[in-house]
């Protein structure tokens, strides 16, 4: 791997991406799968706080707020549209 | 029939649980749990009694992460009392790519189950609405269309429960893994069903097994398994339950359309506005300067009723049963601390009604995403910002309000930080000490009169304020030490919120608040009653003699208490002052008119500044100098005066551990910074 991982955390405001896997062995990670995100669901980041953190994604049909060290947990397979 | 209503938060279901029950339900708490539990009766107008109703907490899943999914799972599935006889699964019709997946884990547990698919107009409108039958085809269990807020598709709903079925077993492909599979048969070869086996093995990997109540067998075979296989377990289970979304989601010909979230496109305008980074922080602003604005016009003059209504009553009684003890305990004892809890019931309905209907348009939501990088450096979630800034106005309601917190060591951090925010009842204590003993003249004014003490007094908030945020952040890192809570947070669709609702919310909050605290403040208050009362001699009216309160037990103790409070600037009065007030911090002010002499109708606040203003020593000197009102101001700022605070923080964390150890610190901070304002200021000369 030469590019740092792409994470949800990495992505642009308006772009998406696929996410691959989640890291992680604790309740916050069985969280964020049970929320949806599991291998091959597409987020997309909509919009972030006014102090850069949290982030709002569009998932599975609705709006999840995260903050980055979070997001940055949920590993993308590939960006853009 | 025990009917268990289980779904996902902001989907109506407690809108449906109510129009179900009417106002015929009950608030408890899960035993052993701080999760509320609210049971209802099916209302007489659908047939009434034969239905009772348990309204489990709104959760995203059954996977225990926190007690609200334990309490969920548990309830359901009869692992500490029977389990219930059928379940009300509510969905929201605009959200099923994230709603199925609790469904099936709830229909995992062979229930007989009845689905509500709420909402579905909306989803209509957005261009994903389904058949009821097509997904009832697909469940396996009844579906009834239900609009929560109309009451429509009620009537069919529990017509449904006649002859209500459970979902056929359903087995995913991934269960028979290499890893999957022997791990779940060393659960269930023990007993465990197998949902049971895959809510223990999810749990195990969450490291959340003490709150399943797993027996020793249990918890031997999750020992066994390893937390690496449970992962492993885990990651296939959700995502086998996914893939089947996904394919019920296929069938029922809404599969692609749904990701893009059309359900949420009015709710993107509204956030363009409301979470935008300078609008949305303006808003914020304005929304809760119109709240707070908004208790104070609407509940004062209501407080104030409640004073007026209690003060008549009181002479009502004093002149029909003439002068003497009975009448004193009843009018000073029991009138007035049945006063004392009343007092708080605008305040507290006003904050929750204002908090209800917050929360149920989406917006609070919304506010914990744009105050989380504030909170989230404290160590706390962004949910906790409400309550703290609700302490400005009361800190009883704001400490009721932590329940929105779910990690429990937040909680108490939380509402050990709240009382040192400046609520309303020291307002008048600082403007007591600044009118009678600051920029009494023009001339004394750096700026002008009006201006100096306006500073004056936001200084005093401010350093509340910064003094609530720092014990925050001491606690969080010491004795309720603790990572900061991860954020988890779906915002949800922006909806008109249902008056009613908010009110049965309001009607239970404060119904808990009189039978929880209302009983402990007042049994204070005919204590503190007794002690500033007895013994009773007659000093006679007037005259140089002590007042009746300075002859009291309280005011020999605060005589003999002087020693103590002297460090800190103030005499025996102020001690009495500060003794009385502890039933309620305004209190000082009508307890100090008490010592100065004055009768208790002619607690004129004007004669009471000038009584303070010009009471002086033996020795000539004045007794209360500018630094000793301010050691006095930063006394209150500190002081955990109010035995409805500590009676509200023993009902929420159920014992006196808590609260006493408010009151134990508080007191001891407030007499440390009095005292260092006090002899500091001495010491620099002043005073």
């Amino acid at each position: 791997m030469l590019a740092a991982m792409l994470s949800a955390a990495t992505l642009q405001v308006g772009e998406s991406g696929v996410v691959k896997d989640v890291g992680g062995t604790d309740a916050t990670a069985l969280r964020l799968l049970e929320m949806g995100l599991v291998e091959g669901t597409v987020v997309t980041l909509l919009k972030r706080a006014p102090t850069g953190d949290p982030l709002q994604f569009r998932v599975r049909g609705f709006h999840l707020s995260l903050r980055s060290a979070e997001a940055g947990r949920i590993e993308l397979a590939g960006s853009g549209e | 029939m025990n009917i268990a209503v289980a779904g996902n938060p902001n989907v109506g279901k407690t809108s449906l649980f109510n129009v179900l029950t009417g106002s015929r339900h009950s608030v408890g708490n899960y035993p052993g749990m701080t999760v509320e539990r609210r049971d209802g009766v099916l209302a007489s107008r659908w047939g009434g009694a034969e239905r009772k109703f348990v309204d489990l907490p709104g959760t995203y899943s059954l996977s225990a992460v926190s007690e609200d999914e334990a309490v969920a799972f548990r309830c359901l599935r009869g692992i500490d009392a029977s389990p219930p006889d059928a379940v009300l699964l509510v969905l929201d019709g605009t959200n099923l790519a994230r709603n199925l997946y609790f469904a099936l884990q709830v229909l995992e547990l062979e229930l007989p189950t009845v689905v509500a698919l709420n909402m579905v107009d909306a989803a209509r409108d957005a261009g994903i609405g389904i058949d009821a039958s097509a997904l009832e085809d697909a469940l396996g269990v009844r579906v009834v269309e239900t609009n929560g807020r109309t009451g429509d598709g009620v009537e069919a709903l529990i017509k449904a429960f006649d002859d209500v079925r459970a979902a056929p077993a359903r087995e995913y492909v991934e269960e028979h893994e290499p890893e999957v599979r022997p791990a779940l048969a060393k659960l269930e070869d023990a007993g465990t069903s197998r949902a049971q086996a895959r809510w223990l093995l999810c749990c195990q990997a969450a490291d959340t097994v003490g709150l399943t109540g797993a027996t020793a067998d249990q918890r031997a075979a999750l020992a066994e398994v390893g937390r690496d296989t449970c992962w492993t377990v885990a990651r296939r289970l959700v995502s086998a339950r996914y893939r089947a979304v996904d394919s019920i989601l296929a069938t029922l010909g809404v599969g692609d359309r749904i990701h893009d979230a059309p359900a949420m496109k009015t709710s993107e305008r509204v956030d363009a506005v409301l979470t935008h980074p300078v609008l949305g922080l303006l808003g914020f602003v304005a929304t809760m300067a119109l709240v707070f604005v908004s208790i104070y016009w609407w509940a004062d003059p209501l407080v104030g009723l409640i004073e007026d209504g209690f003060g008549a009553l009181s002479e009502a009684i004093a002149s029909a049963l003439g002068p003497g003890l009975l009448t004193d305990l009843i009018t000073e004892g029991l009138i007035a601390g049945v006063g004392n809890v009343l007092v708080f019931v605008p305040q507290i309905a006003m904050l929750f009604l204002f908090l209800g209907l917050l929360e149920d348009s989406g917006y609070l939501a919304r506010a914990a995403f744009l105050l989380d990088k504030l909170m989230s450096n404290l160590g706390l979630h962004g949910r906790a910002f409400i309550p703290l800034l609700s302490g400005y106005a009361c800190a009883i309601p704001a400490i009721m309000g932590t329940r929105t917190i779910s990690s429990w060591k937040d909680r108490v951090v939380t509402m050990l930080m709240i009382p040192y925010m400046s609520c309303s009842a020291r307002l008048p204590i600082y403007a007591l000490v600044i009118g009678a003993l600051f920029v009494s003249t023009p001339e004394e004014a750096v700026i002008s009169p009006a201006v100096d003490r306006g500073l004056l007094l936001l200084s005093m908030y401010l350093l509340s304020t910064v003094s609530a945020l720092a014990v925050g952040y001491l606690y969080k890192r010491t004795i309720l030490a603790s990572p900061t809570p991860p954020l988890v947070l779906e915002l949800p669709p922006y909806r008109i919120p249902r008056i009613a609702n908010t009110l049965a919310v309001v009607w239970d909050k404060t119904l808990a608040f009189i039978k929880g605290a209302g009983t402990v403040i007042l049994a204070f208050t005919i204590v503190l009653w007794a002690f500033l009362s007895f013994p009773r001699e007659d000093t006679g009216a007037g005259g140089d003699g002590p007042t009746r309160i300075e002859a009291s037990y309280g005011g020999r103790v605060a005589k003999s208490l002087e020693p103590m409070v002297e460090p800190i600037g103030q005499d025996w009065r102020v001690g009495i002052g500060i003794l009385g007030s502890f039933a309620a911090r305004e209190v000082l002010v009508s307890t100090l008119g008490l010592a100065y002499g004055m009768e208790a109708d002619d607690d004129d606040p004007v004669q009471l500044r000038e009584a303070m203003r010009t009471d002086v020593d033996e020795a000539g000197k004045p007794v209360h100098t500018k630094l000793s009102g301010l050691a006095l101001m930063v006394f209150f700022v500190y002081a955990c005066q109010c035995m409805s605070t500590v009676a509200v923080v023993k009902r929420e964390t159920r014992g006196w551990k808590w609260p006493l150890f408010m009151l134990v610190s508080m007191t001891v901070i407030a007499y440390v910074a009095a005292l260092i304002v006090f002899q500091g200021g001495r010491l620099l000369g002043y005073g």
